[in-house]
């Protein structure tokens, strides 16, 4: 697993990357032309780390962690080795499970802040050095706009992505039918079942962080 | 040791031995599929049952309802009296430990090396922290099924014969009462099929041990078998010695340990022999 999450990080990185330089050559005209390109910096960043860095990062390591999990477990599953787990009175849970959902859990976090830091990066580059906006106003208005909060937000999101991805690829490897067409057919449903969960739970989280934001935002008022 | 056999030999006769595993009315069906139909048997400690029969007829089925590795669409079964197709997983893991399992193709971890599948079990229930120690119980293992020296190897680099007897060694490496061996000579020379052979009744004879025997090999079932069951269509069609199966009079069980092909096969055969040879050849070779 520490292979898996060291391995997914220059995929992940390159995620985040393209995701702000895009982000930047797309959205700039539109802001251009109200004058607010300056702003620029506030729509990529917030984009990036509360949105599509988490999202993107969830779904890029879906397609690789969740992929050789469903596939080693699918193997492992036709070919009796689970049933030998079992056999020898271990739990196949404790043993194959438990410590590939804690991996996923806790990587998928720490690959997106790779993500986030690298969307910011790339967002940054093509905004300061290819459309020529100001550094220290891109700069600025950023460090204004994205709290702590919006960022740990993405880093929570993903950690229930990292959860849904390591369910799913692991149910449907020890759910897997017999032969090579078996373990593909649950390699394929455990990313699309893995992307569909990172979807609406995307959309379950930031319903549910709204409502707890707009709980706690008045008190931050009071105590500023 | 004679002796018990002998003693053990009359109370079989008798009824009066002590049954280590007990099925009652097993039923299991897959889907439609009825695959073990209403079998209600007992396995007798410290003897070896070979459970003989076609393929397909349901023996491993069988033998992974005694581990409860399936579980029973009806019917109950016993470990020592104690009901277990009704427990939860946790609590057959402890049921479990008493049982070793050859599975049909080895099952082994393919992650991990020779050495590594046969500490697998010991270190998931013994705490041994002495690595010396549990080098010596895997070299010991190994040994016994001739593969000392290949504890580094990966499963992958081994062939079909030596990976089923190091998936013995981590059978057997927990020092199991029960051994299930689900076709432990098939794909094995003849000289190394009774190499394990005299396994069987090695561990029976010293150790006690209670063999549950699936196989198609009618030579080893003779050898090494106390009691020998057939299954034909989920059911038992024949149960006794080798000389009762020897002399038994259902043409299914004769036909089954003379290897002889039934006049119905035989018929498709040749019904089919015409359409396969003539109808694909190039016309040039006609």
């Amino acid at each position: 697993m520490f292979f898996i999450g060291v391995r997914s990080v220059p995929v992940v990185m390159i995620t985040g990357a393209f995701v702000g330089m895009t982000l930047a050559v797309q959205a700039y005209d539109q802001l251009a032309g109200m004058g607010l390109e300056e702003h620029l910096g506030v729509l990529i960043n917030i984009s990036v780390v509360k949105e599509l860095g988490p999202v993107l990062a969830a779904v890029m390591l879906a397609g690789r962690i969740g992929g050789a999990l469903t596939a080693e477990l699918g193997t492992m599953n036709v070919t009796e080795q689970i049933d030998a787990v079992r056999s020898m009175g271990t739990d196949p849970i404790r043993y194959l499970v438990a410590p590939r959902l804690l991996a996923s859990l806790l990587l998928t976090p720490v690959l997106t802040i790779f993500a986030d830091l690298m969307g910011v990066v790339g967002g940054a580059l093509v905004s300061v050095l290819q459309l020529g906006i100001n550094s220290r106003a891109y700069w600025n208005h950023s460090a204004a706009a994205v709290a702590l909060w919006d960022v740990s937000i993405g880093i929570a999101k993903a950690f229930f992505f990292g959860g849904a991805i390591a369910v799913m690829s692991c149910y449907k490897g020890f759910t897997c039918k017999e032969g090579a067409h078996g373990v593909g057919q649950a390699c394929t449903e455990a990313f699309v079942d893995s992307f569909i969960s990172i979807l609406a739970l995307d959309f379950a989280l930031a319903v549910i962080f709204k409502n707890i934001y707009e709980i706690f935002w008045p008190l931050k008022s009071l105590v500023n | 040791m004679d002796q018990m056999t002998d003693d053990n030999g009359q109370e079989n006769k008798n009824g009066r031995s002590e049954a280590i595993i007990e099925t009652r009315n097993l039923t299991k069906k897959f889907g439609e599929k009825l695959v073990l139909d209403n079998i209600s048997l007992s396995i007798e400690k410290g003897k070896t049952t070979t459970v003989i029969g076609p393929s397909g007829c349901g023996k491993t089925v069988l033998i992974k309802h005694f581990i409860v590795l399936m579980r029973p669409s009806e019917g109950d079964v016993y470990f020592r009296g104690r009901r277990v197709d009704n427990l939860g997983e946790r609590e057959l893991e402890h049921v479990r430990m008493h049982f070793g399992y050859l599975f049909q193709e080895g099952a082994l971890f393919d992650s991990m090396t020779v050495a590594e599948n046969i500490m697998f079990p010991i270190q998931q229930h013994h705490k041994i922290a002495n690595s010396l120690e549990i080098d010596e119980i895997v070299k010991a293992k190994l040994a016994m099924v001739g593969l000392d020296g290949f504890q580094n190897y990966y499963p992958a680099r081994l062939s079909g014969g030596q990976r089923k007897r190091v998936a013995l060694a981590r059978a057997i490496a927990l020092n199991p009462e029960v051994i299930l061996y689900d076709e432990p000579t098939t794909g094995l020379d003849p000289i190394r099929s009774d190499i394990i052979n005299e396994l069987i009744l090695k561990l029976e004879r010293e150790l006690g041990v209670t063999s549950v025997v699936v196989t198609h090999d009618m030579k080893s079932a003779y050898k090494v078998a106390d009691r020998i069951i057939m299954l034909h269509n989920g059911k038992v069609i024949a149960d006794g010695d080798a000389d009762h199966i020897r002399n038994h009079p259902h043409p299914i069980v004769q036909q089954f340990i003379h290897g002889q092909v039934s006049d119905d096969d035989l018929a498709v055969l040749r019904m089919t022999r015409s359409a396969a040879t003539s109808q694909f050849l190039p016309r040039d070779f006609e």
